[in-house]
């Protein structure tokens, strides 16, 4: 069993619908997992449930082994599973140390010794301390974003496709601050539109489709099938 | 021209005053996206609050105004809890039709309490000063100072503590707040307290100011929404600004129309934001 397992998910926005419909997937301690597919796909779903944002109607979602579908997601975030959302995933009006602070709520002795850290780690936040979150761009966003997520110390990161938006240079820098963070030890489920991306730097990845696990293995693998180049890569 | 200046003068304290309540009402609407008009009871039973400790138990106008602020934030909670909070899953329209009728409650088992009658407060007579030929009370720069005071405390509460902090970040964004470990109904219920507690506390300086009845905080509702709406619902800043633009708008509208018209000039003011700026003056910054 994994850090994180997630089997036979079944979850939707209402009653009626369903856009998970039974997936299934493992992560391991300290590996990227890319999570690919096309729009409508049930992708950030998929991240939502597991993070507790919505609830699963059938299936479960563990991690490290301890049972979390059905928990409200502030009590998923403490236990060391972060979800960093792809859109409003900062408080705008608040300043940059603001939102770290907020990123670290629920420890405040904790966060205090964790901000200089994060501030070093990432010097831009730390010149940008004191503006309103609403002043950066949207690749300074995101770093903002992940750092808030790393206020706790998680075990695993769920990222929901952080390039979106991107330019390209700001999506390559987003990826290699993706890299150094999992070098720490922390494991990433990213959700990605940018495949090749996504699958140059996760070692497994998942391909879904209309809510159903398709394909999944060794990212290198997948990314030399045919199939699935010609599918999913464009090619 | 002096008559003018007396007005402005008039318009400022009477705008500080009515920034206290105005705030309340913003800051509730912030964090629970919904009016709750019922901040008009509110400042009603913090006014009675305020006036039993003072006219009764002979405490000074500033204890008076901490008695109003602590007794509308606790029946602030209470009424929230009981009457709101179920509506909450309904929508903003119903729990804002809810919390008319939640005022309406408040203000009769105010009325059965305490009756009908006029009631001021215990204060010394003072002499006004005089400034060349402007007028200006002790006890209306006193208000000036307690209303002031009321908002600085609230500024310092939101910049610098922690609650403060994740109470502004839940009016941001509340489902990443949640995610962050924020509880939203703690959150709910601070700042029911807080927002009804600044009601209370503007209830008992608009008695300071007067006289107090079970009507007290209705006839004020209109330039409170006013104030609010003017300066941009759920905007602390924006609270302050729009009840100083109401407060001096009513005070010279005193030069054309009587008395009695004075409350069109909210009416006027909601009209014309939500005409011309329907987001208010500073809408964009909660805080």
């Amino acid at each position: 069993m994994g850090l994180l397992s997630v089997e036979g998910l079944i979850a939707g926005y209402s009653a009626a619908d369903e856009i998970l419909k039974g997936v299934s997937l493992t992560v391991e301690v300290g590996e990227i997992v890319a999570i690919l597919g096309p729009n409508g796909a049930g992708k950030s779903t998929l991240l939502k449930a597991v993070a507790g944002l919505v609830k699963p109607k059938r299936g479960s979602v563990s991690f490290a082994g301890e049972r979390i579908d059905g928990r409200a997601p502030r009590e998923v975030s403490a236990l060391g599973l972060a979800f960093v959302p792809q859109e409003q995933n900062v408080f705008p009006r608040l300043s940059v140390l603001e939102n770290l602070e907020i990123g670290g709520y629920a420890d405040p002795a904790a966060a205090r010794r964790r901000i200089p850290t994060l501030l070093q780690r990432f010097p831009m936040l730390a010149e940008k301390r004191r503006q309103a979150a609403r002043t950066l761009s949207g690749g300074q966003r995101q770093v903002l974003a992940m750092a808030m997520a790393l206020m706790v110390e998680p075990q695993l990161l769920l990222l929901d496709e952080p390039s979106a938006g991107l330019s390209p240079i700001a999506a390559e820098r987003l990826f290699e601050t993706i890299q150094a963070i999992n070098a720490d030890g922390v494991a990433i489920v990213m959700v990605e539109q940018n495949a090749l991306e996504a699958l140059a730097i996760a070692r497994r990845s998942y391909i879904l489709v209309d809510g159903r696990n398709s394909r999944s293995g060794p990212s290198a693998e997948l990314g030399a099938d045919p199939e699935v180049r010609r599918l999913f890569l464009g090619g | 021209m002096q008559e003018i200046a007396q007005l402005l003068i008039n318009g400022v304290v009477s705008g500080t005053i009515l920034a206290v309540p105005a705030i309340g009402l913003t800051a509730i609407y912030a964090v629970l996206r919904f009016p709750n008009f019922s901040i008009a009871s509110h400042a009603t039973v913090g006014a009675f609050a305020g006036y039993i400790a003072n006219a009764t138990l002979a405490l000074p106008a500033p204890a008076a105004v901490l008695v109003g602020f602590g007794a509308a934030g606790l029946v602030g909670v209470a009424s929230d809890q009981l009457a709101l909070r179920p509506l909450r899953p309904s929508g903003a329209l119903t729990s804002a039709i809810a919390s008319v009728a939640l005022m309406i409650a408040l203000e009769n088992l105010l009325r059965f309490g305490f009756g009908n009658d006029l009631r001021g407060f215990d204060l010394p007579i003072m002499r006004d000063w005089r400034l060349g030929g402007l007028r200006v009370g002790p006890q209306q720069l006193e208000n000036l100072g307690m209303a002031i005071v009321s908002m600085a405390a609230l500024f310092l509460f939101l910049s610098f503590t922690r609650t403060g902090k994740a109470m502004r970040a839940v009016a941001d964004n509340p489902a990443l707040a949640d995610v962050k470990g924020i509880d939203p109904e703690q959150m709910a219920r601070l700042a029911s307290f807080i927002g009804m507690g600044l009601a209370g506390a503007g209830g008992v300086l608009l008695g300071l100011d007067t006289s107090i009845d079970p009507l007290t905080g209705f006839r004020a509702i209109l330039s409170i929404f006013a104030a609010a709406v003017v300066g941009g619902l759920g905007s602390i800043p924006g609270a302050v600004v729009g009840a100083l633009t109401v407060g001096i708008a009513e005070e010279l509208s005193l030069i054309a129309i009587a008395p009695a018209y004075r409350t069109a000039v909210g009416f006027g003011a909601i009209l014309i934001v939500l005409t011309v700026r329907p987001r208010g003056l500073l809408g964009e910054r909660a805080y």
